[in-house]
């Protein structure tokens, strides 16, 4: 047997008395051996032991989601190490950073990829948004997997803005000053949230000790509730949307078909498609290795990209944060420059009409958008007329976005990017 | 099924792998390489060569290489210099080029219980040559040039009294003389035409300082502050006197060491504590005690600072009270005492003075020259003022106006002022309402100077 070395050593590790204890079968040989690795392992037994072939295709899905999970993953890894060194205080949160910068051992490394990694998961959850409403994917069964989609897409962005506060420099002060100022243009919830953030009506130490549980307890904790649910769905739902999939996939035993008086196991109690098996054989094929090593390829993708970035970019950090010096202007982060350009011409309709009828729009759509066609194929021709309003205000969110981020210069005035005013010289 | 469609798998892992392998190398050997350690490594080397012993070579071969910092808990500091400059407290490297040199004259400040930033500048916490002198974008405080080093003095020592720093010195009196306080305020006496200057060495470079005392409409748009005539030496010194001003405050230790015990601030205690009223100088002051003019010569400073303590242990019997001075007023004093030995010193008390003579002190401390010229002698440009474009000279007010007149001029000030051409942007500088800064006797006394200034025997005859 011509196996390289460190399969071979796997093998005779899996067969050794601590490694079946640990593994219980080896690499598996067999499709038997196949299905108990998936479903004797913690972590592969999330995912059921065979998948459908369309499910593995990187054109369906493009890796949106694993990749957010992944990003997920690094962050709250590096997070974990950040909260070694960070102090939750007006007076020590930005010499920490300092810190991190010039002494930590890896200090800097871990900062960046935590701060490219958070950009890159608005930015892939956003994607993956787009995907599974491009491919109709949220249609019956999965509305309500949607609606758990919906919460981490807002968990995600809480997620960003909670931590931008924490380095305490002149970005972060100022992007969450503005930030919460759009936050209390709602009508009369929004002064009251405002308070609530912030424990105050200004940025202070309140506001950072406030930041600083949401965004280390809170919302990561809430955020893997809703990962677990998401994914969980996934497979209760019958897996990930394909054209050819049965119209009726889950169906509860209607009651007062079985007796009620006694307890009963999984398989009696539910019809159809729950556990998934496909209905042609040819069609699945087994998780180990099929899917597990797309998964761990992407994995290892994820992470050499964030690696890279954090390795030749360093995450901004300016001066210390100074209440009486905003800087002109003062921005919002990147995902809510949209936001703020649609407040800088009318701060009700642009701050609190247009979002909240999108949050409202995005939480009702499963439950509108009800027809059945066009699932599973990404731009279906049943779907256009969906797919081009989607399409209309994803274009109006990215140039409003657009424009706020490269095209605001000074007052919120016209810049083009290419023309931007000499730097400040002058300190504040 | 499964070698085949697999073997592209492996070969996935392997590049990827190796990848992720590699940028982690990369990020190791980032985070190993410091620029400080090279710096640290010659500083051992160096310390090698020198090593005379074989007792001292160990020492030095054992050198650590490491961040070495100064904690300073009570300023919010952490100085990270000594990471490079190694040889800042030994003084066998005097000479050696940086970042070896040794820094010399630092018994007052020791390094452990300063640092370096509080007079230097840059960022302490940083530990790259860039980031550290603080040249860098998104860092307020760079480097202090050497030449302006004084100005470092000047955030916890009062300019005038500290003998180190007699740059220092001259760029408050240049400040003073040059009447800056008319229009802006420090320390919140002054005026109200222009912005205050309490942290303007903090925000501002010495190069904008320059161009802006020199030209200030060109850095500052629109600016009404007439160009200054200062000479060379006299723009470093306001300049540098300008650096001063940060609005730091020091803590606890630091402030109880702001005071230094110099000649210039026992002057001004034995004016404050009224000694004049039992001791005389210069043929002034009370006859309890006796003149104090020649005391440095008849006494040793050991018994004036016994005698500044508890007078009855020097000379029993005494009705001198026991004033209860602190160590550093007790030596400020005894410096004070023996500087007469050396120079004659007459104290301008208010009190011995004329009204014209505190009138001058009044037009002098409230800045009054900087429009109105030196003595009030005009030419201080006001572009487009009904006054020859000039603000007013004062020479003649005494025949303009009555005292009670000047005086209601003075603490109403006057706002608009005419135009000489109502097409114009209207004339930058005007007369602030002194009325909640000057006091009382300070406008009697104010009034009565300006009147004076009309020269002798000059009568036209109104």
């Amino acid at each position: 047997m011509n196996a390289p070395l460190p399969k071979r050593l796997w093998h005779w590790f899996a067969r050794t008395r601590v490694g079946r204890s640990v593994f219980r079968v080896g690499l598996p040989q067999s499709n038997l051996e196949r299905s108990q690795a998936m479903v004797s392992s913690f972590l592969l037994h999330l995912q059921p032991a065979k998948v459908n072939r369309h499910a593995l295709k990187p054109g369906y899905t493009l890796g949106l989601g694993l990749i957010s999970l992944y990003l997920f993953v690094i962050l709250a890894g590096t997070g974990l190490l950040l909260m070694f060194y960070y102090t939750p205080s007006t007076d020590r949160a930005y010499d920490a950073m300092k810190d991190l910068q010039f002494v930590v051992s890896a200090g800097l490394v871990v900062r960046n990829m935590h701060r490219w990694a958070a950009h890159l998961m608005v930015l892939f959850v956003l994607l993956h948004l787009c995907r599974v409403f491009f491919t109709g994917a949220y249609k019956r069964p999965r509305e309500f997997n949607w609606l758990v989609g919906t919460g981490l897409f807002l968990l995600t962005l809480g997620l960003s803005f909670t931590g931008y506060l924490l380095p305490w420099d002149q970005l972060a002060f100022w992007a969450i000053t503005v930030g919460t100022n759009i936050a209390g243009y709602a009508p009369v919830i929004g002064p009251r949230l405002k308070f609530l953030l912030l424990g105050g009506n200004v940025v202070g130490q309140e506001a950072l000790i406030r930041f600083y549980a949401l965004h280390v307890i809170v919302l990561p904790g809430i955020a893997g509730l809703f990962i677990a649910i998401h994914l969980w769905r996934v497979r209760k739902d019958g897996g990930l949307s394909r054209p050819d999939e049965p119209a009726d996939v889950v169906e509860q035993i209607a009651p007062g078909q079985l007796p009620t008086n006694k307890s009963y196991g999984l398989m009696e109690l539910a019809r159809g498609m729950t556990p998934q098996v496909g209905l042609n054989p040819e069609d699945e094929v087994f998780s180990w290795p099929h899917l597990v090593f797309r998964e761990v390829l992407l994995f290892l993708a994820v992470i050499a990209v964030v690696l890279f970035l954090a390795i030749f970019w360093n995450a901004p950090l300016e001066q210390l944060a100074n209440p009486i010096h905003p800087p002109n202007p003062a921005k919002a982060p990147w995902y809510f420059l949209g936001l703020q350009e649609l407040v800088s011409y009318s701060a009700f309709w642009g701050g609190v009409v247009v979002p909240g009828v999108l949050v409202v729009a995005l939480v009702l759509l499963p439950y509108l958008d009800r027809g059945s066609q066009g699932v599973g194929r990404w731009f279906a021709r049943e779907r256009v007329v969906a797919n081009t309003i989607f399409a209309l205000c994803l274009a109006v969110a990215v140039g409003l976005t657009v424009i706020g981020s490269l095209f605001r210069g000074p007052n919120w005035g016209w810049q083009e990017p290419w023309k931007q005013p000499p730097a400040m010289t002058e300190g504040p | 099924m499964t070698n085949d469609s697999l073997r592209k798998f492996y070969g996935g892992f392997t590049a990827l792998g190796l990848l992720v392998g590699v940028l982690v190398i990369v990020a190791y050997y980032q985070d190993r390489h410091r620029p400080w350690a090279a710096y640290q490594r010659a500083f051992v080397s160096e310390e090698i060569r020198r090593a005379a012993t074989p007792v001292q070579r160990a020492l030095a071969e054992n050198t650590p290489v490491q961040i070495r910092q100064v904690l300073l808990p009570e300023l919010n500091r952490v100085d990270r210099c000594t990471t490079c400059h190694l040889a800042v407290e030994d003084p066998t490297y005097g000479g050696y080029p940086q970042p070896l040199a040794y820094h010399p004259l630092h018994d007052q400040h020791p390094f452990d219980k300063f640092g370096c930033t509080i007079c230097h500048r840059g960022q302490g916490r940083a530990t790259t040559v860039a980031e550290a002198h603080g040249n860098v974008p998104y860092w307020n405080s760079p480097m202090l040039p050497l030449k302006y080093i004084q100005a470092s003095c000047g955030q916890c020592h009062q300019a005038a009294d500290n003998p180190a720093a007699p740059e220092l010195a001259r760029g408050e009196q240049v400040f003073e003389a040059s009447g800056c306080r008319g229009c802006h305020k420090l320390e919140g006496f002054g005026g109200i035409v222009g912005p205050e200057l309490d942290r303007v060495g903090a925000r501002r470079s010495p190069e904008w300082l320059k161009r802006h005392f020199l030209t200030p409409a060109a850095v500052t748009p629109g600016s009404g502050m007439p160009p200054q005539k200062f000479s060379g030496p006299e723009l470093e010194a306001i300049t540098l006197f300008m650096l001063s001003l940060t609005g730091d405050t020091v803590p606890g230790f630091y402030a109880s060491m702001k005071v230094i015990p110099s000649a210039t601030v026992g002057r001004r205690l034995f004016q404050q504590k009224g000694c004049i009223g039992c001791h005389a100088l210069g043929g002034q002051g009370g006859t309890t005690g006796p003149a104090l003019d020649d005391v440095g010569l008849r006494r040793s400073p050991e018994w004036m600072m016994q005698h500044f303590r508890d007078p009855q242990t020097v000379s029993p019997g005494t009705v001198m009270p026991r004033f209860g001075f602190t160590e550093t007023e007790a030596r400020a004093l005894t410096e004070f005492l023996l500087h007469l030995r050396d120079q004659k010193v007459a104290l301008s008390l208010p009190s011995l003075m004329s009204p014209v003579e505190r009138g001058r002190e009044v037009f002098r401390a409230y800045g009054c020259a900087g429009c109105h010229g030196p003595d009030g002698k005009g030419g201080v440009p006001n572009p487009n003022a009904k006054t020859a474009e000039q603000v007013p000279a004062l020479t003649y007010v005494a025949d303009g106006y009555r005292p009670d007149e000047l005086a209601r001029l003075i603490l109403n000030g006057q706002h608009e002022i005419t135009p000489l051409d109502p097409k114009r942007p209207p004339p930058p500088l005007y007369m602030p309402a002194w009325r909640s800064t000057i006091k009382a006797a300070e406008i009697d006394d104010l009034t009565a100077y300006l009147l004076s200034l009309k020269p002798k025997g000059e009568d036209l005859g109104f």
